[in-house]
């Protein structure tokens, strides 16, 4: 149970950085996820904290201890790995003992009732003769948490621990690990770049892109109140339009609105604090925040868009149109009822009014 | 090549062509085989023959007793390298396969000098240097040294190959399960490593046990091995004694390959031109 | 568990230790393989470069007070003992020829038809025994008065052609070498897709033609590389020579060397012999190696 502090890590091989100046803290038990595409640094940020893998710079704190110099063994935490790493000559029982043989301190009696509380934690009884080789996946990925947890460590790692198996196993084990730390309440950091995963088990979540972290909060600031177009984009479907403030007024404890021009729209959004009039900004909204006005709504209002139906797909629950709105082509998703009779009518162009714009200072970049 | 149209008697003749070039092949095989093993077959069989024709072990008594030394000695050299070979390979794979060495291809080529060098010539570098430079003449530390030298990177590649199907993950598990780099060594990393191992200690016993050319230039007489001792006999002539002794040594050498192959299988020794 | 503990957050920068310690993990390789590189060393490099410097010397007179340097066991390689070392060149080409002749079926067939591969692996070890047992065993089969005799008396041959021959030596190297043909152009072949030769066929090419259009290039490499292991092997030979070989078998240079060396010691053209045969005999391996697929160390 400790608390973890990043501080400006950084790692570089030669010319490229592969960790940028990442600084995190994150409190005892807390359960946090490094979320990002391959390649962004988060898995090397992970080892790192690991002691894996060597700092170019900065320090981790456990608990205002700094252990960069300490080698991993002497860490005392527990890594599970995406490929279980269970050791193929070992049974199941001396797998999961590993820990507290190597360490010693323990008699064998104590590390046996050991054993047999982890195995039973994980609901695997009785399967202390197995070879990790006669195991299924799922299993196989269980009796390496157990084995973590054996050793009873300060801070839990978990690197993917889960995309190698199929959907359904993956579904029901996420929970089980995040019942696990709910339960033994350690401080647990788990990098993955599934959004669903990390949005389901997280209580914080980091967006990492290409070495930094582009946005540290909770499921819903990340989504709500992206402050990145990167994070915009990579979390949830989301369309951008790029445009430029026109004006800002404040409302008090409710922060500021913008009124913005954008692709020939005028909208109105939640403004950050950043922004100011004559910026260039990138207008986002998702698909589900946008509505489908009937023939009659929202006459006269400068905020609402027309445009013609590119293309409609019947997904179930939901009916996404591609609508071409002045030459930008908007994502749109109908729920309820209203997308059985959009499909039903027929009809050819279509109303539509933008809600939960949030801005993102644009750096000129294309998308 | 219309089998529709084919009588029954075109058609049986056919398959029968085919059924005879198939056996043919089988009996080419078979041929070679038999003429690997005859030379062995033929020498145990010397072995046994008795001086009035008939049939006993009498020649394997008499080696046992007379040659009884130079077989103990051939076992013990053969250990001896055997260990030796272990400490020098085994850091040696892993510097090659986990760690940076410069010029790495370069240093292996130098390391597998001696498999390029012919025997005599070996032996005759080998008896001049431990004479007049190293001053360790027909000693038992020559012998070794010479053994080592020319079987160790027959050692270092099935222990190679293993350390390179050794998936580094694991080293990592016992690390961030607290063993410390000892502990991973002995109780993860050799244990699965130990067929690649194995097949390295096959490989030199069977080579150290029965090398005589070399050991025909740098031996004296209190350092004669088992198998320049057959040598020396088969300049005699073709008594069963000389052919027990010969015997002999393959039988040991085959039963231990036999262990081996039982064992392990024969995945390790693939890259040692022999599998 | 002795953990430095520190409170300051401002401590040390980290990059000193760890600097050091990449220091240690670059130097860590190179220590590792020293040993192994210290017993070729002082057990094959020094022993050649101590021979070529013997080369130089007249008989035994580096060991002794009066070195004389000279040329002499060089020229004389050269006017006295051409026929050594064309005999050697000779049996090693017949041989590892004959090894290919043979060979190349014997690897097809292993590898496309047989079965049974593990117990022909199994037996084709018997070439790490060396080549004493078996020019041992052979010698006797074709012993005159030996039990092929009775055979040979059958077929009206006589027996006393047999042994001390040249065919003889050859059959004694050839049979040595065979494995190493075997495994290399076997090695070649199972990369050969064989739905390559099926497709061959099916576009009318009769099996001769297949052999040459897509089998032989395709394992030309293997081929290359057996020829030329065995060759190299084979420039070595000294039993098959002593045990199955007649006088002008006996002329190999592994044997002229002994007796000059062991017997006469004429050390220093012993040398001579050592350097020019292991010059031959290193071109050759080292190229043998540089087209076989799973060399040492690859």
């Amino acid at each position: 149970m400790a608390r973890v502090r990043l501080e400006q890590i950084t790692k570089r091989y030669g010319a490229t950085v592969a960790v940028d100046r990442v600084s995190a803290d994150i409190r005892e038990g807390e359960f946090i996820t490094l979320l990002g595409p391959s390649g962004c640094g988060k898995t090397t940020t992970l080892r790192m904290v690991a002691g894996l893998i060597d700092l170019t710079e900065g320090h981790i704190l456990f608990d205002d201890q700094v252990v960069n110099n300490i080698p991993t063994h002497r860490r005392n935490i527990g890594l599970a790995f995406q490929s279980h790493a269970l050791f193929p000559h070992l049974s199941v029982a001396k797998n999961v003992a590993f820990g507290l043989e190597v360490r010693g301190g323990m008699s064998k009696g104590a590390r046996n009732a050991r054993v047999t509380e982890m195995l039973e934690m994980m609901e695997l009884t009785g399967f202390e003769e197995r070879v990790p080789a006669q195991l299924s996946g799922g299993q196989q990925q269980r009796v390496a948490l157990a084995r973590m947890l054996a050793t009873d460590p300060r801070v839990l790692l978990f690197d993917e621990p889960l995309s190698a198996l199929d959907r359904n196993l993956r579904d029901t084990l996420k929970y089980s690990i995040l019942a696990l730390q709910r339960r033994t309440k350690k401080t647990a950091i788990y990098v993955t770049h599934d959004q669903s995963e990390a949005f389901a088990i997280s209580d914080r979540i980091f967006v990492m892109n290409k070495g930094k972290i582009e946005q540290a909060g909770t499921q819903l600031d990340i989504y709500l109140r992206p402050q990145s177009e990167f994070v915009a984009n990579f979390v949830g479907d989301n369309n951008a339009l790029r445009g430029e403030i026109i004006s800002i007024s404040e409302n008090g404890a409710d922060g500021r609105t913008a009124v913005v021009s954008a692709n020939g729209y005028t909208l109105s959004a939640f403004c950050p604090p950043d922004v100011a009039v004559g910026d260039n900004v990138l207008a986002f909204v998702r698909p589900e925040n946008i509505h489908v006005l009937s023939e009659t709504d929202g006459r006269g209002d400068p905020t609402v868009v027309e445009g013609t139906i590119e293309q409609i797909v019947f997904e179930g629950p939901t009916v996404r149109i591609t609508v071409d709105a002045k030459g930008f082509p908007l994502k749109v998703n109908v729920g309820g009822a209203e997308r059985l009779t959009l499909i039903e009518g027929g009809q050819r162009t279509v109303r539509l009014k933008l809600d939960e714009v949030t801005l993102v200072k644009s750096n000129g970049v294309t998308l | 090549m219309s089998a529709i149209a084919s009588s029954p008697v075109q058609r049986n003749r056919k398959l029968s062509s085919r059924t005879v070039f198939g056996a043919l092949q089988h009996v080419y095989i078979w041929i070679w085989l038999v003429l690997f093993a005859l030379p062995f077959v033929v020498t145990i069989l010397r072995s046994i023959q008795d001086v009035d024709g008939g049939h006993s072990f009498a020649a394997y008594q008499q080696v046992f007793e007379s040659y009884r030394g130079n077989l103990w000695f051939s076992v013990k050299v053969t250990v001896i390298t055997i260990i030796i070979n272990l400490l020098v390979s085994i850091p040696g794979a892993y510097a090659i396969v986990r760690y940076t060495v410069p010029g790495k291809r370069f240093v292996l080529s130098l390391l597998n000098l001696a498999l390029y060098t012919p025997g005599a010539v070996a032996g005759i570098s080998l008896v001049i240097t431990y004479s007049y430079l190293f001053h360790i003449p027909r000693t038992t530390t020559g012998l070794v040294g010479a053994y080592v030298v020319g079987t160790y990177p027959l050692m270092l590649v099935p222990i190679i190959v293993a350390l390179r199907d050794l998936p580094q993950v694991y080293e990592e598990a016992a690390r961030t399960l607290g063993a410390n780099r000892a502990q991973s060594l002995f109780r993860v990393e050799l244990p699965l490593l130990g067929p690649g191992i194995s097949a390295g200690i096959l490989l030199t016993f069977v080579i150290v046990f029965n090398e005589f050319l070399v050991t025909l230039f740098i031996a004296g007489p209190h350092t004669t091995t088992a198998a320049l001792t057959v040598y020396n006999l088969t300049r005699t002539g073709f008594l069963p004694s000389t052919a027990a002794l010969a015997a002999a040594m393959q039988l040991i050498s085959f039963l231990v390959v036999l262990l081996f192959f039982r064992t392990f299988g024969s995945r390790y020794l693939k890259g040692t031109f022999l599998i | 568990m002795s953990i430095p503990a520190s409170t300051q957050k401002d401590a040390a920068p980290s990059t000193d230790n760890s600097r050091s310690r990449e220091r240690r993990r670059r130097l860590t390789g190179p220590a590792m393989v020293l040993p192994a590189l210290l017993v070729t060393v002082l057990f094959s490099i020094i022993p050649i470069v101590y021979l070529a410097i013997v080369s130089f010397t007249e008989k035994s007179s580096f060991f002794f007070r009066n070195t004389t340097y000279t040329w002499a066991n060089y020229s004389t390689i050269w006017d006295r003992y051409l026929p050594n070392l064309e005999t050697t060149m000779r049996l090693a080409l017949l041989s590892s020829l004959i090894d290919l002749i043979f060979g190349y079926p014997f690897a097809y067939i292993l590898i496309r038809k047989v079965r049974y591969r593990e117990l022909v692996r199994t037996l084709m070890v018997f070439p790490l025994f060396g080549p004493l047992y078996l020019a041992y065993g052979l010698s006797y089969i074709f012993l005159p008065n030996g039990p092929l005799s009775p055979v040979l008396e059958f077929f009206n041959i006589p027996a006393t052609k047999w042994l001390y021959s040249e065919p003889s030596t050859l059959f004694g190297m050839m049979i040595f070498t065979f494995p190493f043909m075997v495994m290399n152009i076997g090695a070649a072949l199972s990369n050969v897709d064989p739905m390559l030769e099926e497709a061959a066929n099916t576009l009318g090419a009769a099996p001769w033609k297949v052999f040459i259009r897509v089998l032989f290039p395709l394992s030309y490499g293997g081929v290359l590389a057996g020829f030329l292991m065995c060759f190299g092997w084979n420039l070595g030979v000294f039993v098959v020579p002593v045990l199955l070989g007649g006088l002008e078998q006996q002329r190999v240079i592994s044997l002229t060397l002994y007796s000059k060396g062991m017997s006469q010691q004429d050390f220093g053209m012993a040398s001579a012999m050592g350097i020019v045969l292991m010059a031959i005999a290193f071109i050759v391996t080292w190229a043998s190696l540089r087209f076989s697929r799973g060399a040492l160390g690859a």
